[in-house]
């Protein structure tokens, strides 16, 4: 042999030999077997580039129709090719299964996970293969990939080896398996279904009116008076109605973040579904479903307490009601185009004005623009009213208590509101005609948002939560057939919460690099926060005492809600405290903090009016067995979902976030248990979820086949249990309205010093010249 | 006195006229056509312009929108066209007794529209104070490492806040649309409140009183106009200024600020002063804080006077027919108690944002 | 309970007494009243003769609303008082006579932190600047011109992601000088209980105390966007 060919010749090999290395990972029928995932789509793309038909592959001992959780025996097979007997190798394989388990019998295969197999370095000289399959016991179709190789055996692989793939389908007795859904075609499914069900039960409602005259001639006018109706019982009505639907729209949801939290590293919905969904969870829940709940009792019940015919400016307050539906649709315009915002509650800057944030974020601000402008007038009107239109006798220290907490409520909100709508008309400008409000690169200033927000926001929570206080200390009162103890001190303790909401909102920024001195005052005046509230705690205590406490339904909730609210106002206290703070901010900890006062707070106290306040709204009485079966049920699994969560929080789980990490070996963070806790919340927010129906359906049957209520079926002393149930409208007669007559002995008919000042500068002097 | 609540529940007639002599109206189409116009006009705008980029064919919907709240303000003003003062529920809880309930109402509104412009001033002074002035970083002279490396450079946009003031008040000229918008709004105060006297006086036949509130009315309906027309002019139209040489008045015809380059995205800004004498450099400025800030807060305040106009046009209407009358006179003051409001908002603007 | 560090459990634990003393004695109140003054079947004694249309008689007592008043207060007061003092270790000045981290280290020298049991707070002889920048959505760390014994960074598998890693060493004191490329984030150094937004166009500081050894996890605590929750580095304080 020359020498030259020798050399190239042994080039040659050389490089092949290289070759053979740099891919040996990759190379098939080879040691290590075929790993289906690069397989699935190439097929043994290291042996060729397509598959040839030349290998026949044959799976035997499937059955037609498997049973489920029944083991089969299958042998892989395959014939032609370039396999030659003697050779070092023949082929190899690698089988997948949708369900069920494979397992080797013999050393020749090896297990890749439970769902695929593959050949062992021994099996390269088989062309046959056995193994076991155990069947799913889920009953679904099951697929079966199978590609085998067949390979010349001279350990190299290249084009002369050939491969081919086999796909089978086993049916199960079931059928097909589905499809795994679109998280957002199941929402937007799921409010679709709720706003149908809404309007059967406004058109069932409406058939109840009038059985017999169900037709158009009687629908439109009856549909045509509430659209129009500025009646404030009527206008109550329907933001009761908003703010159930949205409570369940919230709800659901809740439902699909707790899916997708359910165990780490889920992948139920995709982070950037994940992102719009809990934004419009937060968004939802205190906008549209707290904030219309609360004001539909303060609609209902505040003319009533003080004795008015109706509101100061029912046209208004009419207007107030109609922005909310109208802004709603906004805020959920994202989420039917896949491009919600996605901002959190608190859209901090200068994420919101970015582009990468949604194009939804310009459609949520300006559904809230429409929200500021809703509460505004809200606020504007009942403090009109409550300043205004108390009945003879009702000095401001004779107001019932829940209509002191909407005064309360309602100044906060009108005068921290505007901040927030400012706000938003600078975010709304950034993203539409590019002012520079927050733009970083032309000098603005991120935490301007966080401070016109906060300011806002922080009142925005009392907002939520004072109402409650009001209601708590009216069903409490009554249920222990007692006057509430310290009715001076409960008002007083009302005004300092909410003169000090307005200087506590720097606790939300205690982390966000805003001055030392700033974040110190701010953590003192908050922990100033707890005197008020533990007055108002101790206060309902106290009202007990000596009392004869009657339990109904709404006395197991108000119960429920100072067990609740205390614990919420207990982990409060955590957070003023800075050097904890910096620990817990962000975590589920807040979380936990904040639906303890919010839902255990708020929706107890609102769930405790639902049960007191029925009768008066629709004169009818509430079922007590159902409502108890709610009460403990939702009690419980209310627990289930918040309690462990104070726990996570501390051992490290951030909130707003797509998943959580479990310890591994190399790095801590969540502790194994902390993936079962998490199963654990999910299963009860289902539960709490499904409990809430039963207040629905006790709503809905009540509703048809209550017992009539009585004008005062729980012995109430405020005006609104004077008229019948339900009350006529107007709700008093003007020509005839109530006295309040008191049990103190004492005259509120005159104004005080300081009112007669104040009425000398609202009358003015020419007065008596204007004839009326 | 306080009007004949007549309860009777008559006929609801949602589109209007309202029969007022039996209360307020129940029932009024007006609150929901509104909130569907704001919708559909917030949603158009949010679709027609993105990040400053304007995508055209939302026209039409932005129109809907206006229509629709036009729509609804009729039907508003319909019903409310036929208020003779006959019903004017009046206080009954102290310490407001004997108090009208709305004039309460306008009062407390008027509290939370303190808190709007309260929040718009807090963002001036944290920018205005925040961010460095552009006429204190061009005094520190051009950039030179050796000598003054804190100094600007020619072509490198400098972050500054430039006040419009600059500007408005580097010449007599350029303020005079300023200085006369506050003269217009101070008036404006004055004639509304005749229109006010003037309806309420008793002795008065009917006709000279439509006469005296309708001019009266009118005028300041004419002066709102003035002032946002000469906003406008100041904005984005500039004017001629004639020469009178003989007292020196002339220096140049005034540009608009939006001519000037005094834009929101204005990042290549370049006053004309701020010209390097010695190497004629200029130095450019990033100024699209100060600028969004100047139009928004002063816009606010222009659509405050808008939203009077649209208010005043109505009343001077009604007061042409000849409706208002002692009775029904004290709308006229809710009216003035916000109109004075935007006048004494524009009093505090006016020194912040045009002089200093 | 070892939790986090010194300077957080001491005042969890002590909140967590508090908290168990107040929740003890108001359910007590609670649980005690709903039972005991509950309605006998068929009675309805109406005590404070409650009537429609009446203010009811008042029902108030000025000592007892004055006690709970100033001893709630006075609770607050204490707990604001233990809170002021991890506070100076929190935003300790940073090259000032009163810091408790003297000055910055110069090359070779050690911080020597220690935590300082009798005054309850953490005290080092000097400390180094390491830097931490946010961006959309990865970490990156700067350890300036430190040794890499004392400081590090590099890359980590951390569930199957590529993400930045910083080594520490144990007993060394940081301040971590901060800042973000786009939009708000905060590093929560998970195991030292610490936190701090980064903001876009300004500079925020924290003292990092790298008192145990350990391998953590760096979460991002402000939401960021599309990829916040994996927006995560690797911690490794190493001996």
């Amino acid at each position: 042999m020359e020498k030259k060919t020798l050399i190239t010749r042994s080039m040659v090999v050389l490089i092949l030999i290289s070759i053979a290395m740099v891919v040996s990972p990759a190379v098939n029928s080879l040691p290590n077997g075929i790993g289906y995932e690069q397989v699935k789509s190439g097929g043994c793309n290291c042996h060729n580039g397509v598959a040839d038909t030349g290998v026949v592959v044959a799976l035997d001992g499937l059955p037609e129709q498997y049973n489920v959780s029944e083991t089969y025996e299958l042998t892989i097979s395959f014939t032609g090719g370039p396999s030659t007997d003697g050779a070092a190798n023949l082929g190899g394989f690698n089988l997948w299964a949708s369900g069920g388990e494979i397992t080797p019998v013999d050393a020749t295969v090896q297990s890749r996970d439970s769902s695929e197999v593959t050949h062992t370095e021994a099996g390269n000289d088989y062309r046959s293969w056995t193994v076991e399959w155990t069947a799913p016991s889920h009953g679904r179709n099951v697929d079966f990939v199978l590609h085998v190789n067949s390979v010349n055996g001279d350990g190299v692989q290249g084009p002369e080896d050939k491969w081919n793939r086999l796909s089978i389908t086993v049916a199960g007795s079931l059928g097909a398996a589905l499809d795994p859904a679109d998280p957002f075609t199941v929402l937007a499914t799921l409010i679709i279904i709720s706003g149908i069900l809404l309007v059967i039960t406004i058109l069932y409602g409406f058939y109840r009116t009038n059985p017999d005259a169900f037709d158009w001639e009687h629908l439109a006018p009856w549909i045509t008076e509430w659209l129009t109706s500025t009646d404030h019982k009527k206008i109550g009505t329907l933001y009761f109605v908003q703010g159930m639907f949205f409570l369940g729209i919230g709800g659901i949801l809740a439902m699909m973040i707790r899916l997708q939290l359910a165990g780490p590293e889920m992948g139920f919905i995709s982070q950037d579904q994940y992102n719009q969904f809990f934004t419009l969870h937060g968004t939802t829940m205190i906008f549209l479903a707290a904030m219309p709940l609360i004001a539909g009792f303060a609609n209902w019940i505040v003319p009533l307490q003080i004795g008015a015919p109706d509101l100061a400016m029912p046209r208004l307050n009419a207007l107030s009601f109609w922005l909310q539906p109208f802004a709603a649709l906004l805020i959920f315009t994202g989420v039917f185009s896949g491009e919600g915002a996605d901002t959190g509650w608190t859209g901090y800057a200068p994420y919101i004005v970015t582009a990468g944030a949604h194009t939804g974020v310009t459609m949520w601000v300006a559904g809230q623009i429409m929200l500021v402008a809703s509460s505004t007038l809200t606020g504007i009107n009942f403090l009109t009213t409550m300043a205004v239109m108390r009945a003879e006798g009702m000095g401001w220290m004779q107001m019932p208590l829940f209509t002191w907490s909407i005064l309360v409520a309602n100044l906060m909100l009108f005068l921290s509101i505007p901040a927030f709508g400012v706000g938003l008309i600078q975010v709304y400008l950034d993203r539409t005609i590019s002012t520079a409000f927050y733009d970083i690169s032309a000098g603005g200033d991120p935490l301007l948002w966080s401070h016109l927000f906060w300011y806002f926001g922080h009142p925005e929570v009392y907002v939520v939560i004072v109402p409650a206080f009001g209601v708590i200390s009216e069903v409490l009162a009554t249920s222990a057939r007692r006057s509430i103890f310290g009715y001076r001190s409960m008002v007083y303790a009302l005004a300092g919460i909410g003169i000090l909401s307005f200087i506590v909102y720097g606790h939300h920024m205690l982390t966000s690099g805003m001055s030392p001195t700033l974040r110190f005052v701010t953590m003192m005046t908050t922990m100033l926060v707890a005197v008020p509230t533990g007055i108002k705690i101790f206060n309902w205590l106290k009202t007990m005492h000596g009392g004869s406490l009657v339990y109904r339904t709404h006395t197991l909730w108000a119960l429920g809600f100072i067990v609740t609210f205390t614990l919420g106002g207990i982990s409060g206290m955590f957070f003023p405290s800075i050097a904890m703070d910096t620990h817990l901010h962000e975590t589920y900890f807040v979380v936990a903090h904040f639906h303890y006062v919010l839902v255990g707070g708020t929706v107890f106290g609102f769930f405790a009016a639902i049960y007191y306040w029925y009768p008066k709204m629709t004169g009818r009485m509430l079922d007590e067995k159902l409502g108890t079966l709610h009460f403990l049920t939702a009690f419980v699994t209310y627990n289930g979902i918040f309690w462990p969560m104070h726990r996570l929080g501390v051992v490290g789980m951030p909130r707003r976030t797509h998943t959580y990490f479990i310890t591994t070996e190399d790095f801590t963070n969540l502790p194994e248990w902390a993936a079962d806790w998490n199963l654990f919340i999910s299963v009860s927010a289902f539960l709490f979820f499904f409990s809430n129906f039963i207040l629905v359906a006790n709503m809905l049957l009540s509703l048809v086949r209550g017992d009539k209520a009585p004008a005062d079926p729980w012995g109430g002393w405020s005006f609104e249990w004077m008229t019948s149930s339900p009350p006529p409208t107007p709700s008093f007669d003007w020509h005839n309205l109530p006295v309040l007559k008191d049990a103190n002995e004492h005259i509120a008919n005159e104004p005080g010093r300081v009112g007669k000042w104040f009425s000398r500068l609202m009358v003015p002097e020419d007065h008596e010249e204007v004839s009326h | 006195m306080s009007g004949d609540y007549d309860h009777d529940y008559h006929t609801p007639e949602p589109w209007g006229p309202h029969d007022w002599g039996h209360g307020a109206p129940h029932n009024s189409f007006s609150p929901i056509f509104l909130s569907i116009g704001i919708a559909i006009f917030l949603f158009a705008m949010a679709e027609a312009w993105s990040y400053g980029t304007y995508n055209p064919g939302n026209i039409p919907m932005i129109l809907l929108g206006l229509l629709v709240i036009g729509f609804a303000l009729f039907i508003w003003w319909r019903q409310d066209l036929s208020f003779d003062g006959h019903y004017e529920p009046l206080a009954t809880g102290v310490p407001f007794r004997g108090v009208q309930i709305r004039k309460v109402g306008v009062w407390v509104f008027l509290m939370s529209e303190m808190m709007v412009f309260t929040s718009l001033f807090s963002t001036y002074m944290r920018y205005r104070l925040g961010i460095e002035n552009c006429g204190t970083v061009f005094d520190r002279g051009m950039f030179d490492p050796a000598t003054n490396p804190t100094g600007w450079q020619e072509g490198v946009a400098v972050t500054c806040f430039e006040p419009a003031s600059h500007l408005i008040a580097s010449s007599w000229w350029h303020l005079a649309p300023g200085a006369i918008n506050t003269f217009a709004l101070i008036l404006s105060s004055f004639t509304i409140v005749q229109a006010l006297r003037y309806a309420k006086m008793p002795d008065l036949d009917d006709e000279a009183r439509r006469k005296k509130v309708y001019r009266y009315l009118g005028a300041t309906w004419f002066l709102a106009c003035l002032f946002l027309t000469l906003k406008m002019i100041e904005w984005f139209i500039g004017f001629y200024v004639p020469e009178i040489s003989a007292i020196g008045l002339h220096e140049h015809d005034i540009i608009s600020l939006v001519d000037e380059g005094y834009t929101i995205n204005a990042d290549h800004y370049q006053h004309h002063s701020y010209v390097d004498e010695a190497t004629g450099a200029h130095m450019v400025a990033n100024i699209q804080v100060s600028a969004s800030l100047f139009y928004v807060t002063t816009g606010t305040h222009g659509a405050h006077v808008a939203g009077g106009i649209i208010g005043l046009s109505y009343m001077t209407f009604k007061a042409w027919k000849g409706l208002y009358t002692p009775n029904n006179a004290v709308s006229i003051e809710y009216f003035g108690l916000y109109w004075h409001f935007v006048d004494l908002v524009w009093v505090l603007v006016f020194p912040f944002f045009y002089l200093y | 309970m070892g939790l986090i560090t010194p300077l957080y459990d001491d005042l969890w634990n002590e909140y967590l007494v508090w908290s168990a003393l107040v929740g003890l004695f108001t359910f007590g109140w609670l649980y005690h009243h709903s039972f005991f003054y509950r309605s006998e079947d068929g009675q309805n004694p109406n005590v404070d003769d409650l009537k429609v249309g009446v203010f009811p008689a008042h029902y108030d007592n000025m000592k007892l609303e004055i006690t709970w008043t100033v001893v709630p207060f006075i609770l607050i007061v204490y707990l604001t008082f233990i809170s002021w003092a991890p506070l100076d270790n929190i935003w300790s000045a940073a090259n000032e006579e009163d810091g408790f981290f003297g000055d910055e280290c110069v090359v070779g020298e050690s911080s020597n932190l220690i935590f300082n049991q009798s005054e309850g707070l953490y005290e080092a002889d000097c400390y180094h600047e390491i830097g931490i920048s946010g961006k959309q959505w990865v970490w990156s760390f700067d350890c300036y011109d430190l040794d890499a014994d004392i400081c590090d960074t590099g890359f980590a598998q951390i569930e199957g992601r590529d993400s930045p890693l910083i080594s520490l060493k144990a007993g060394e004191a940081y301040l971590a000088i901060m800042t973000s490329e786009d939009v708000t984030h905060a590093p929560w150094f998970v195991s030292l209980g610490i936190k701090e937004d980064t903001q876009p166009g300004q500079v925020t500081t924290q003292w990092v105390l790298a008192d145990e050894v350990e391998d953590f996890l760096l979460l991002c605590t402000e939401y960021c966007g599309d990829d916040h929750a994996y927006m995560i580095a690797g911690v490794n304080v190493h001996a």
